[in-house]
Order: C-alpha cells, then structure tokens, then sequence
C-alpha cells in the first residue's frame, strides 16, 4: 500500500497493530498492483485482527510502564558508558598510570642507549680483529706469490739446463753420417721374454 | 575506537546497533541454537557482528530447562551506546530480571491460562459447589 517492495517474500502486512511500540509500514509482498488477485481469493475481505477492548486498555498501560522504565535503564547505562570513559581518561588513577607509564619508557630508552653502546663497542672490537685479518691474509698471500714466482722461475731454469744438456746430443747435419755409422755398428736387442712368474729374460738369441 | 553513539556509526553505515538472536551456524536441521549478538541492523541475520552477548538454546534439555547466558556488562554498555533490543531480546531479559517483565509475556500467561482453565475448572467447580453448600 505505501511502498513497493518488489522481490522475494518479504513478511509482511501488519498494520498499525496497537499496543507496538514500533511503527511498521505496510508492505506489498510478492505481487505489485497491477498483479492479478488469485482465485481463491477472489471474494476475501482483509480484516484485522481482532482486539480485545479490555485487554487493550491493560495492555497500553503495562506498556506505557514497561517503556519509560526502559527509557530510563538506557539512560542509565548511557551515564554510566560515559561516567566509565570520562573516569578512564581524566580519572585520578590516569595521571598516576600516565606518569608510570613515561618513568617505564624513560628507563627503558635508558637500557637501549646502554646496549647500543655495548654493542658499538663489541662491533668496533670485532671489526679491528677482521681488519688484522684480512691484513695478515693479504701479506701472506703475498709471500705464497712470491714463493710461486720463485718456484716456476727456477723450474724454467731446470728444463733451460736440461735441454741444453740434450742438445749436446742432438743429430745435426754434420752428425748425421757419423751418427749413422755409430748406429750400424752397435745393433741393440730388444727383444725379452717374460714368464707367468714375471721374471724376464733379456738374453736371446743373436742373429 | 569507541562504539559512542549512532552519531560515529552514521557515518559509514547509516545504521543503527541491535541486540538480537543469530542462529548459530552449526549446519544440522531440526536442532537450532542462538547467539545473541550485538550487530547492524542492516546485517544478515548470520552475517558478521559487532560481539557475542550471550546464548539461547530453544530446546529443552533433559531437565526440561531452556538455557540462555548473557554478559550483562557488555549489554549495558551497547544498550548505553544506543542499540536497540529486539522483542524476543526483550523478553527474555525481563524474564532474567535485568529488564522489567514485557507486557506480552504477562498478557500471554494471561491468555494461556483463560485457555487452560476453563478445562480445569470444569470437574473442579462442582467440587467448590459442593464445599460451599457444606460450609455454611
């Protein structure tokens, strides 16, 4: 009747139902106005509930009652919430609480500062150790290059030395016939004979 | 952050607080347990809430008690924040005593008992008929 609310079933119809102390709108349900009304209930005639006169009397003064004894119990608890805030932040245990609670922090950022203190001076120790550290690893590193250095020199040396020493055995163009000559005349056997034992034998027969 | 008063809540809901039953989620049929619960009002019934007031079991146990729990610190604290009671809400405080007795529970003991005494009173009132012809 008053508003449309178009949807699911939404509960609905009271009208002003005395003795509720909550206005509540009509409400039109399932169907809008321009629905058609249903078959069975073709011929119906909406009435309301039926209320009992006597009974509506006692029941609007039990009512009457009931609120302003409730209107009062909220107001009551609303002092009181506020009573309770206002105490909290401007009572007398807040300053008391307000002051414990700078002392703790003061003497707490008082502790830190003295570990932060410690710390530095543990951290600037280890630092200085690390730093000798690394220096000495430095230096040694150093010297175990220039021992290295020292090594490969002296192994060139030693192959220089050798092959010097070999050359003087080398065949060259002016060795060469000699060197034939010396060959043929000395014939050297390789050959040798080995048993499961092992033992080898190098004597064989000459040709 | 504190819940004072519909006039912070208008901001962004627009709504008001109300104590009411939610039916507490525990998924069997036939069995129903409810939590009261301080909510929006524009909340699904289940929906998310504001703080668990209390309980109410509609069923009676083997004792043939109904069992309801309630924080009455809290409810005093929402109901001083502005929320509103719902009527089965109402009830039922009243019948714990911490709100006045609802005038519907009177009126529906009232109603009940013109039912049931009429069934009762029948047998009954030849006996009182009886008694009083007797006394004097």
């Amino acid at each position: 009747m008053f508003q449309v609310i178009g949807g699911r079933g939404v509960q609905v119809t009271r009208l002003l139902a005395p003795g509720r102390a909550v206005l509540v709108e009509a409400v039109r349900g399932r169907k809008s106005r321009t629905d058609t009304v249903a078959k069975s209930k073709q011929g119906r005639i909406k009435v309301p509930p039926p209320v009992d006169p006597t009974e509506m009397v006692v029941l609007k003064e039990r009512y009457a009652e009931y609120e302003m004894i409730t209107r009062a119990l909220r107001l009551e608890f609303k002092e009181e919430v506020l009573r309770k805030k206002y105490e909290e932040e401007t009572g007398s245990m807040a300053e008391e609480r307000s002051r414990q609670e700078a002392e703790e922090h003061r003497a707490l950022m008082v502790f830190n500062d003295q570990e932060n203190l410690r710390m530095l001076q543990q951290r600037v120790v280890r630092i200085q150790m690390e730093k000798e550290e690394a220096e000495n690893k430095q230096v040694e590193a150093a010297i175990e290059r220039e021992l290295q250095q020292q090594e490969f020199i002296k192994e060139k040396e030693r192959e220089i030395l050798k092959l010097q020493e070999d050359a003087k055995n080398f065949i060259t163009l002016e060795n060469l016939d000699q060197r034939i000559e010396e060959a043929l005349d000395s014939p050297k056997n390789y050959n040798f004979a080995v048993d499961k034992e092992g033992r080898v034998v190098k004597q064989t027969m000459l040709q | 952050m504190v819940h004072l008063s519909s006039l912070l809540l208008k901001n962004y809901h627009g709504g008001y607080v109300v104590i009411r039953l939610a039916l507490a989620g525990h998924k069997q049929a036939n069995r129903p347990f409810y939590r009261i619960v301080a909510a929006y009002n524009k909340r699904a019934r289940d929906g998310k809430y504001i703080e668990q007031l209390g309980t109410y079991d509609p069923l009676p146990n083997i004792y043939n008690e109904k069992l309801v729990s309630f924080n009455f610190d809290r409810i005093k604290y929402w109901i001083g924040c502005g929320a509103h009671p719902t009527k089965p809400i109402s009830k039922l405080l009243g019948l714990a005593g911490f709100f006045p007795l609802h005038p519907m529970t009177i009126t529906e003991a009232e109603r009940q008992r013109a039912q049931t005494e009429p069934i009762a009173a029948g047998p009954g009132d030849d006996l009182q008929q009886g008694q009083k012809e007797a006394e004097p």
